[in-house]
Formats: C-alpha cells, sequence, structure tokens
C-alpha cells in the first residue's frame, strides 16, 4: 500500500514536473503570419496567470482589463494558431523579453496571403488552450524557406542539460553529506543505543527480584504445547 | 521596470548564495576526504591530524576556491547576454 502510495507521488511529481517544463521551455512552429492585432481582454482568475503583466514600464493597476498584442498565424496544414505578444520583463518565465512591440512590427512584416506565403519559424512558450482563452507567448519570429525546414530547438537543449547537471551536482552534494555527515552521526547514535540496551539489560536482570518470580510461577500454569 | 528587476535581483542572490554556500561546503568536504584518503595510503610520517589541518589550510588560500565567485558572475553575464540577444539583435 505504501509501495504503491510512493509510485503515484514520484508519477505526480513527474508529471507535473513535465507539464511545468512543457509549458515554459521554448518551442518553434512554422506557420504563415496572417495579421497581427491589439484586442482589449478582460482576464478572470481563470486565464489571469497565463498571460503577463503589463508591458514593463507600464502602469500595474489595471493589469486584468488592458490591451493584448496578438499575432494571428495559420500553420502549414491550415490550422489556425493565436500567439499573444507580452513582454516577460524581469519576470517568469526567464525570457527577459521587452521588445513586444517590436515584435509586432517585424511579425507585421511578415505578413502573407495563401496564395504567396512567407513561411515564418515563431518561437514561443505557453500553450492554446481554447476553454479559458489563454495562448503561447511568441519570443521571436524569422523568416524560413519552406514549412519543412529543420529546426534544432537549441535552447531547450542548453536549459535540459544546464538543469540535468545541477540535478547531477545536487545528488552527489546530498550523497557526500550523507556518507560524511549523516552515517557517522547514525553510528554514534546506534552505539549509544547500544549501551543503553546493555544497560537496561542489566537493570532488568537484576530487577526480577519478587514480582519476576511470581511471573515466572504463573508461567509454568500456562498450557504446554501439544506433542 | 524597477521594481521588477529590484525582484529579479533579490531572488537570484538569495538563490545563488545559498548555491554559494552548498558549492564551498561540498568542494571543502571532497578535499578533506581527499586528504584522509591520503594519509590512510601511508608513508606519511605527520599527525594524521596536523597533516589534515594543513591540507585544509593550504586549500583555503588556493585560487580554486575563488572560483567559486563564478557562481554569482556567471548568471549575471548570462542574463545580461540574454537581454542584448533576445531583445536588441538581430
Amino acid at each position: 500500500m505504501l509501495r504503491k502510495l510512493k509510485w503515484i507521488m514520484l508519477t505526480l511529481l513527474a508529471l507535473i514536473l513535465g507539464l511545468f517544463l512543457h509549458y515554459n521551455l521554448p518551442q518553434t512552429d512554422i506557420v504563415r503570419i496572417v495579421g497581427t492585432s491589439f484586442r482589449g481582454m478582460d482576464l478572470g482568475w481563470e486565464n489571469q496567470w497565463a498571460f503577463s503583466a503589463p508591458e514593463s514600464g507600464s502602469n500595474t493597476a489595471n493589469a486584468a482589463s488592458r490591451d493584448i498584442l496578438f499575432i494571428d498565424t495559420v500553420t502549414p496544414s491550415g490550422r489556425p494558431s493565436v500567439f499573444r505578444n507580452e513582454d516577460t520583463a524581469w519576470g517568469w518565465p526567464p525570457y527577459f523579453k521587452f521588445n513586444s512591440f517590436d515584435l509586432q512590427a517585424a511579425a507585421g512584416n511578415l505578413a502573407s496571403t495563401a496564395e504567396a506565403p512567407k513561411w515564418v519559424a515563431i518561437t514561443h512558450y505557453g500553450w492554446r488552450i481554447q476553454f479559458l482563452t489563454i495562448f503561447p507567448n511568441a519570443i521571436k519570429v524569422r523568416q524560413v524557406e519552406s514549412p519543412d525546414v529543420t529546426i534544432i530547438p537549441w535552447g531547450s537543449i542548453i536549459i535540459l542539460t544546464v538543469l540535468a547537471l545541477l540535478a547531477f551536482l545536487f545528488w552527489r552534494m546530498w550523497a557526500q553529506f550523507h556518507e560524511r555527515t549523516i552515517e557517522p552521526a547514525m553510528i554514534e547514535v546506534e552505539e549509544a543505543l547500544d549501551a543503553v540496551d546493555a544497560r537496561a539489560d542489566a537493570a532488568k536482570a537484576q530487577a526480577r527480584g519478587t514480582w519476576g518470580r511470581f511471573t515466572a510461577w504463573l508461567g509454568t500454569w500456562r498450557a504446554k504445547p501439544r506433542k | 521596470m524597477i521594481l521588477g528587476l529590484a525582484r529579479l535581483a533579490l531572488f537570484l542572490f538569495v538563490a545563488l548564495t545559498v548555491l554559494f554556500f552548498l558549492l564551498r561546503i561540498y568542494a571543502r568536504s571532497l578535499r578533506r576526504e581527499a586528504l584522509e584518503e591520503e594519509w590512510d595510503a601511508g608513508g606519511i610520517t605527520e599527525d594524521r591530524d596536523a597533516f589534515i589541518h594543513r591540507g585544509m589550510a593550504a586549500y583555503e588560500k588556493s585560487l580554486f576556491v575563488k572560483l567559486f565567485w563564478l557562481v554569482y558572475v556567471i548568471p549575471t553575464v548570462v542574463i545580461s547576454a540574454l537581454v542584448y540577444f533576445l531583445n536588441f539583435y538581430q
């Protein structure tokens, strides 16, 4: 039972970590930009977490009710794909993006029609969830030759490598701490307990006395195991 | 903008300080273990405690220990580079 619980907890933890990384790591899609726009949004508690703070330098008093920049795109297979375009500034996730208005201009410059498509690699993080009206945040746009160019996700590779190295480092630190600090302390405690045990045994032997003899005599009345 | 930067600096400073001290403790522990093993391998006439004490004193003064300040330097450089390359580099 406890073992099962442990596995459930570990699976849950891995799932949360996976979702967290999937939301925050950069991904690149190839799309055709249809147009750019800004829309006034009244954010609620359900979708506000997936939007950034107002643009860097702006007043944050009306964070939930403001204009937000959007980049409307279509994938090569013709599915719509809408991105928001907001500063992350110094906050989370750490993309240090301050240039959302410049990005909006660059995206507008790359807009094209279905007849004469310009393919654009758009780097973003986040999810599009229609139920909550949340959008991935575009970080960067650049034109590519065709919709089937191979894109190597260097950003994710570097971030995941650094995270793995940090995890390895903490694991080694813990192992060293365990070996050099916890184990010697445990041995000391064990030795102290052994000493206490030995003293208790000696005391018990001494304390047998009248009561001990009485319980031993009672014991002789117990049924003997049958042969 | 200023408040955001201050908040980032504060959180980063706290996190990096924890990492800085953890790294130093860990490296010191590794060094002490290596010194112990060196003495235990035999051939050293000096008293064990004195040998380790002297070795650790030399370690604390070494260039290697000063390298741990990179814990603060590297993230600052990386963040500055990210700000430049993600916003102003085409």
